[in-house]
């Protein structure tokens, strides 16, 4: 039985192999702070964050994914985390609730300790019982990247240049 | 006409002289290869599965969903409208384009972002939906840059992967007028960013191919790594979906197996960077899922193809095939690359384009090693060679040598002249060691003409008292009949000879059949089976008498006989069972000294210090034969260590007929072993099949190589004791 401690530890790892950065945190509070310490602009929230939160920027709800483009700071909550991987489950129907994890340039994902799961399997099981969670699901295993010029690894193509995972108790 | 779309010859021509292809290719195969191996050893760990179960049981299931192809499909549209989406099934290329063009045009959608999609190439889908006023734009980079370039996929997964940087920093300046240096990639990748970011905001539709469709629930899953596909399906309205039918599976569990299977052996990657799952349409939006035949349902059905439609388009094929190194995609395949090309392109686009690369496949095998769903490539390609034959698609010169090659008499008459020819030549010191001195047109340099020795293996053996037994194995006292093999026996006649004093090393005796010649081998390679067929006939009636246990020193035809005779007297019940009769009783050399004719442990040790290395041949390396491992057996026999060789599994490049029909692919893979033999440092490279050591030998000579070449016969044999 894996417990929770090497899971989180084997999640990390997974991350970091993709190029992901993973910090610790106490707190939302922690989050906010990590975030703004990142950039003089507000960070921008998706919806399913600012429940927690209660502050930052949201994306306009006419617009969504024009109003924040290329903003430098966003934060999102992931459904789970993947330790096989270093992935993370981002469960998003709507464009509003997509917006920040497609078009800011450094996405933080908060992500609850206790919902890293083993396996891509765990993700996936859970996800074929939810219809709803799968109008829109995405697993997300670190920044976007390409290597199609001459095979070299760029890092920061089309979606966010830096993923970080903020794991909270 | 771009590079990629010029007939075959032409490109052909274009990939071999373009000197930075093959070195660039390399280098991705043995960095894929690396990285991947290290993928599937960590995944059969986890797993506690070997690589070999996870991929049959996810064939299983692709096989099993393709045979009620129909009833999945009923179920994924079933569910995926009941999530809003449309779902069509399309026969032809021209009812794909006709339909996304007249969902754009009822509208009023002139823009369409594309994310990666292989149908959409398959159907040439830009060209299409602009011929009828619809831009497209891909914003795959890779994608993009070919777009732009007005250039095909040359790779499955990494379709720019010819491309320079110099001529992406082109490319790119006059799309975006500006400037690039063509060392700063990240440079070039960021105004990439910017200029594709414009489209997405005015464009009316998405476009994206799927990895898989989910029957249980109408899901799509996508796979990508720059995250255009999430940016294309969230800001237009409409989202079209390109997918092939045989991208249906029942459920996400089917789903987490591909999963397992795909990114690992695409990208070497555990996961992708995004596996997107979308059901349905979402609200506000359009999603449209069009399922297109295109050629297979045909597929599905014909003979031996069939399992092709298992296909999860990763790549892997291409990535470990010693051909496509050296010509790249543009040449090795039409749309689709690799050795999956050469097989479903007879499929979607006709014979006519499929034939051209079909001969510059090595039929080494690799490709269905590491193939994630074990396609029987090797055999499909062979099929499809047959195929392209009879529709009349051989050259001429091919039909000439193998009507020659057919006949035993006239073919030991001509050999019988050649030799004559060489003796006289050795006389007037044409002849340096064993090759002619006699210049080649430049095409063919790289390799030195073999000097033809004067008595074949056959009587070689006959001029000689046995050989002394040297310690009795299972099978002495027996009489074993010797299958020489054509090209050995006149071009390398100690080879057969020394595999005959092996054998009776053993307390065996040999025989030799009188009028073998050809198991059809080159004939069957070439496509046309009716002459192998003739061929493997002579064979079968020449060895067929008596009970007698058979053993040949080319492992090559011990396949061809295992392999190849069933497929060429599949509705022959009579012919079959003589074929069986033969090939049941067939042995290889190798094979043979570790098992019914086992030599014992270190009896050859003979301490005169030469460093050998192994050539393994590939195809049998490749099909798992214990006896390809040569190494082992020569290590046993000697007590020696082999010095460590790089890729000794890799095919040599002689590749039956592949080597005379296109010389350059030949020379390629040449070099690259032999750079592998260099630098392990021997004096002498030992190898297992005729025509690898003949093929090696002639590269070895013609670029002044340090080590000798030899069949491990004539080296194993050259320590057994001398006879007085
Ligand atoms: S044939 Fe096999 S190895 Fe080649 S692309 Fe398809 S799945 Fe991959």
């Amino acid at each position: 039985m894996t417990t929770t401690t090497n899971r989180t530890a084997l999640f990390a790892e997974g991350l970091r192999a993709a190029q992901g950065e993973f910090v610790q945190c106490r707190s939302w509070d922690d989050v906010w702070q990590y975030a703004e310490s990142l950039s003089d602009e507000t960070p921008v929230v998706a919806p399913a964050a600012y429940v927690h939160l209660q502050r930052g920027e949201s994306p306009d709800e006419e617009d969504p994914l024009r109003s924040i483009a290329d903003r430098s700071v966003g934060i999102t909550i992931a459904t789970c985390g993947i330790a096989e991987t270093g992935s993370v489950l981002l469960i998003e129907p709507a464009p509003i609730d997509r917006a920040v994890s497609l078009l800011t340039r450094h996405l933080i994902v908060a992500l609850a300790e206790p919902d890293i799961v083993d396996e891509l399997t765990d993700g996936f099981r859970w996800l074929a019982q939810q219809p709803r969670a799968a109008a829109y699901a995405t697993f997300v295993t670190g920044p976007s990247r390409t290597a199609d010029i001459e095979r070299s690894l760029t890092i920061g193509v089309q979606g966010p240049s830096r993923l970080t995972v903020a794991v909270l108790p | 006409m771009s590079a990629s779309t010029a007939p075959f010859k032409q490109r052909y021509r274009r990939s071999v002289s373009d000197p930075e292809l093959k070195p660039r290719l390399l280098a991705f195969q043995r960095s894929w290869r690396e990285s991947r191996d290290a993928q599937v050893r960590s995944l059969e760990q986890r797993t506690e599965r070997s690589f070999d179960e996870l991929r049959r049981e996810f064939a299983a299931v692709k096989d099993s969903t393709l045979e009620r192809i129909d009833d999945y499909i009923a179920e994924f549209r079933a569910n995926a409208e009941a999530a809003g989406a449309t779902v069509v099934q399309l026969s032809t290329a021209e009812e794909a384009v006709n339909y996304i063009a007249a969902v754009c045009k009822s509208r009023g959608i002139d823009l369409v972002v594309k994310s990666k999609s292989m149908v959409s190439e398959e159907i040439e889908l830009n060209y299409e939906l602009e011929q009828r006023g619809i831009t497209a734009i891909e914003t795959d980079l890779g994608e993009w840059l070919l777009q732009l370039a007005e250039e095909r996929p040359s790779h499955l997964v990494m379709p720019a992967i010819h491309q320079k940087r110099q001529y992406v920093a082109e490319i790119l300046g006059e799309e975006l007028g500006r400037e690039f240096d063509p060392d700063d990639i990240p440079a070039m990748v960021a105004s990439a960013r910017d200029g594709l970011r414009r489209h997405y905001l005015s464009a009316g539709a998405g476009l994206t191919g799927a990895n898989a469709l989910i029957a249980e629930t109408g899901s799509i899953v996508v796979v990508t790594n720059e995250g255009n596909m999430r940016l294309a399906t969230s800001l237009p309205d409409v989202h079209f979906v390109t997918a092939g039918i045989e991208k249906l599976i029942p459920s996400w569990s089917d789903a987490e197996r591909q999963l397992q299977l795909l990114p690992r052996s695409a990208t070497a990657q555990t996961l992708s960077t995004y596996t997107t799952c979308i059901t349905g349409a979402q609200p506000g939006k359009e999603m449209h899922v069009i399922l297109l035949d295109n050629g297979r349902r045909a597929m599905r059905d014909s003979d031996v193809i069939g399992d092709a439609l298992r296909c999860i388009r990763c790549g892997a094929c291409a990535n470990v095939c010693p051909p496509y190194q050296i010509v790249g995609g543009h040449t090795f395949g039409h749309i689709y690359t690799g050795a999956i090309g050469l097989v479903n392109t007879t499929f979607h686009h006709g014979i006519e384009d499929a034939a051209g690369p079909q001969g510059l496949c090595v039929s080494c095998g690799a490709c269905q090693t590491v193939c994630p769903v074990d396609i029987p490539l090797p055999k499909q390609i062979l099929e499809i060679r047959h195929r392209s034959h009879e529709s009349g698609h051989a050259p001429l010169w091919e039909q000439i040598a193998l009507r020659l090659w057919a006949r035993p008499r006239l073919f030991h008459h001509l050999m019988g002249v050649a030799a004559a020819g060489s003796g006289l030549a050795r006389l007037v010191g044409l002849v340096r060691g064993d090759h002619l001195r006699a210049p080649l047109p430049k095409r063919l340099r790289w390799r030195a003409i073999p000097a033809l020795p004067l008595r074949s293996g056959r009587t070689l053996i006959k001029s000689r008292a046995p050989q002394s037994t040297l310690s009795d194995s299972p099978a002495a006292g027996q009489t074993v009949d010797l299958f020489a093999q054509c090209l050995a026996d006149r071009l390398m006649p100690s080879a057969v000879d020394s595999a005959a004093r092996l054998i009776e090393a053993g307390g065996a005796a040999v025989n030799v059949p009188e009028s073998q010649h050809c198991c059809g081998l080159p004939a069957f390679d070439a496509g046309d089976w009716d002459m192998a067929r003739r061929m493997a006939e002579h064979t079968i009636e020449a060895l067929e008498d008596g009970e007698r246990e058979i053993v040949t020193p080319a492992p090559s035809c011990v396949i061809s006989m295992q392999d190849h005779w069933p497929r060429l007297f599949a509705d022959d019940g009579e012919w079959r069972a003589r074929a069986a009769g033969v090939s049941d009783r067939v042995h290889d050399l190798a094979d043979w000294l570790e098992g019914p004719g086992r030599l014992p442990d270190a009896c050859l040790r003979n301490g005169d210090g030469t460093s050998w290395t192994a050539h393994r041949f590939c195809q049998a390396s490749n099909r798992n034969d214990a006896g390809a491992r040569i190494d082992k057996l020569v290590e046993r026999l000697t007590g020696e260590t082999a010095r460590p060789l790089a890729e000794p599994d890799v095919c040599c490049g002689f590749g039956g007929l592949t080597s005379l029909a296109a010389p350059e692919v030949g020379a390629g893979i040449l070099e690259r072993k032999l750079a592998c033999v260099a630098e392990s440092g021997c004096d002498t490279l030992i190898t297992n099949n005729p025509g690898c050591v003949i093929h090696l030998r002639a590269g070895a000579n013609a670029g002044g190589a340090n080590h000798k070449t030899l069949h491990y016969a004539d080296f194993l044999a050259a320590r057994l004791p001398k006879d007085p």
